[in-house]
């Protein structure tokens, strides 16, 4: 069996094209934009819509617009309603409209010439197939930016204004913009802007609550059972929070740390698999960061490397990595320093961006600071400090 | 264009050549299927416009485009795409 010795149980669950049957915490969003198309059940020839999606990177602008968009195909077919949803990626055209309105005309005609014939004469031609097959489409411009760069106010006005040039004849195109900026509406003219503005699906970017809600879900239905620790899904949501509410970001990390999972034979995603796919994203700690470091900082960096490598969690109070760093600086025969020393280690490491802190209200006496390790690997770490630290004794003894 | 005999209509290897690639394609404008079977373009137009008097294909125009398919609900085009079906599939074997 394929995935016989694997963490997963279907990964392309986790794949950057799969649309889960229902997008947690976009429900308001996906019932407003059936609110928008519902006159498609009713008067499919007489009315045609136009609405824009915007939000930033991973708010799930281009799933929305595909579940949408299969599930309102469905229905119309179900009630004998001839209606396609086409979802175009501006960029892969270049944000050409002729080039994305030739690759339509080939969904319906799939030998149609390529070459040769202007804008005007491919929608001409599109709208004729749509009127002999009686068929309404709704088209989703994704990264629809692309195009008004490309193309500018002259072609967004016209496409806005598509069924305005065919008078008395069957509505056939609706449009779904989908876009992350909004501002780059401003830069069109006042009447592209003013038909474009009304209707509007705005996705708010997902706190780490929301992004937990949907790894949860990812990873019911692509891991084995007890495949993913919480920890692990709590710092990925972290890290998809940290890059704007970036869901799709928080995905691919947890494919990732599954992959590394399978790699090294575990059978639990833990934090090491996690922070060694985030080393491969980010850039990893250099030796020269290491070597920059005085005696004691390296001591008590590999006091959290070792802590981290034995503990599979994904933080720690500075007590718990000061007991760690105590039994480092025996081995080395190196008197530890005191808390107010400590300290400054710890904020001179952050600093570097090699561990992250954070102050919780952890017990009745207040609060306290907790140490993560979150991009570096430290059994990687530990590997480096170690041979960094030897050198560093061995010249010690030298002079 | 007047009717013509069965045997004169299948009698053209053009339009023999024709009618499989549009049974393997579906709908292709003229100067496409003159490519494929390597005629010049009025000699193609010419067989096509046999071939849709008899009721086998229909044209349909876009623009300056013309595209040839079978022919919607006709029984000859029908008759013809299953013998070209049958004719395709006892040949793998």
């Amino acid at each position: 069996m394929l995935y016989a010795n694997s963490v997963f149980k279907d990964e392309s669950k986790l794949d950057i094209n799969y649309v889960p049957k229902a997008l947690p915490h976009r429900e308001k969003e996906y019932r407003l934009l059936m609110e928008f198309f519902n006159f498609l059940f009713q008067f499919s020839e007489k009315m045609s819509q136009r609405v824009i999606i915007t939000g930033d990177v991973g708010t799930g602008k281009t799933a929305l617009s595909n579940r949408f968009g299969a599930d309102i195909t469905l229905q119309a077919n179900k009630k004998k309603i001839k209606l396609k949803y086409i979802h175009v990626n501006c960029r892969e055209y270049r944000g050409k409209i002729s080039l994305i309105l030739q690759h339509i005309l080939t969904i319906f005609q799939a030998n149609f010439p390529k070459r040769g014939y202007s804008s005007e004469e491919v929608l001409d031609m599109l709208f004729q197939i749509l009127d002999e097959e009686a068929t309404h489409i709704i088209l989703a411009l994704d990264e629809f930016d692309t195009l008004i760069k490309n193309e500018g106010s002259e072609t967004v006005y016209k496409l806005t204004r598509l069924q305005e040039m065919r008078s008395n004849k069957p509505q056939r195109i609706s449009l779904l913009f989908i876009l992350r900026d909004l501002a780059l509406i401003n830069d069109l003219d006042e009447s592209s802007k003013s038909t474009l503005q009304r209707n509007i699906v705005n996705l708010k970017k997902y706190d780490i609550n929301q992004l937990v809600d949907i790894l949860n879900e990812r990873v019911d239905m692509s891991f084995n059972l007890y495949a993913v620790n919480d920890d692990v899904i709590n710092s990925i949501a972290e890290f998809g929070y940290s890059e704007s509410g970036n869901a799709r970001f928080a995905i691919d990390l947890l494919w990732r740390a599954g992959k590394y999972a399978d790699a090294n034979n575990k059978r639990v995603v833990g934090m090491e698999c996690l922070r060694e796919a985030v080393s491969s994203i980010f850039p990893s700690i250099r030796k020269s960061e290491i070597d920059s470091l005085t005696l004691h900082e390296k001591l008590f960096l590999l006091a959290i490397a070792r802590f981290f490598n034995y503990n599979d969690v994904a933080c720690a109070s500075i007590s718990e990595i000061e007991e760690s760093y105590e039994i480092v600086c025996e081995e080395y025969s190196e008197k530890p320093n005191s808390h107010t020393q400590i300290w400054k280690y710890v904020q001179l490491l952050s600093a570097l961006g090699i561990i992250k802190i954070k102050v919780r209200s952890a017990s009745k006496r207040g609060r306290s600071t907790f140490i993560s390790l979150p991009t570096i690997p430290s059994n990687e770490l530990e590997k480096e400090l170690n041979a960094s630290l030897r050198k560093k004794v061995s010249e010690k003894h030298e002079i | 264009m007047k009717s013509m005999k069965f045997e004169e209509v299948f009698s053209s290897k053009p339009r023999m050549k024709i009618l499989k690639i549009i049974s393997r394609l579906g709908t292709l404008n003229v100067s496409d299927i003159a490519r494929r079977i390597k005629l010049n373009y009025s000699t193609t137009n010419q067989h096509l416009k046999v071939l849709e008097s008899e009721k086998i294909l229909q044209q349909r125009v876009y623009g300056r485009i013309r595209m040839y398919r079978f022919k919607d609900a006709s029984p000859r085009a029908i008759a013809v795409q299953n013998l070209l079906d049958v004719w395709e599939q006892t040949s793998v074997q």
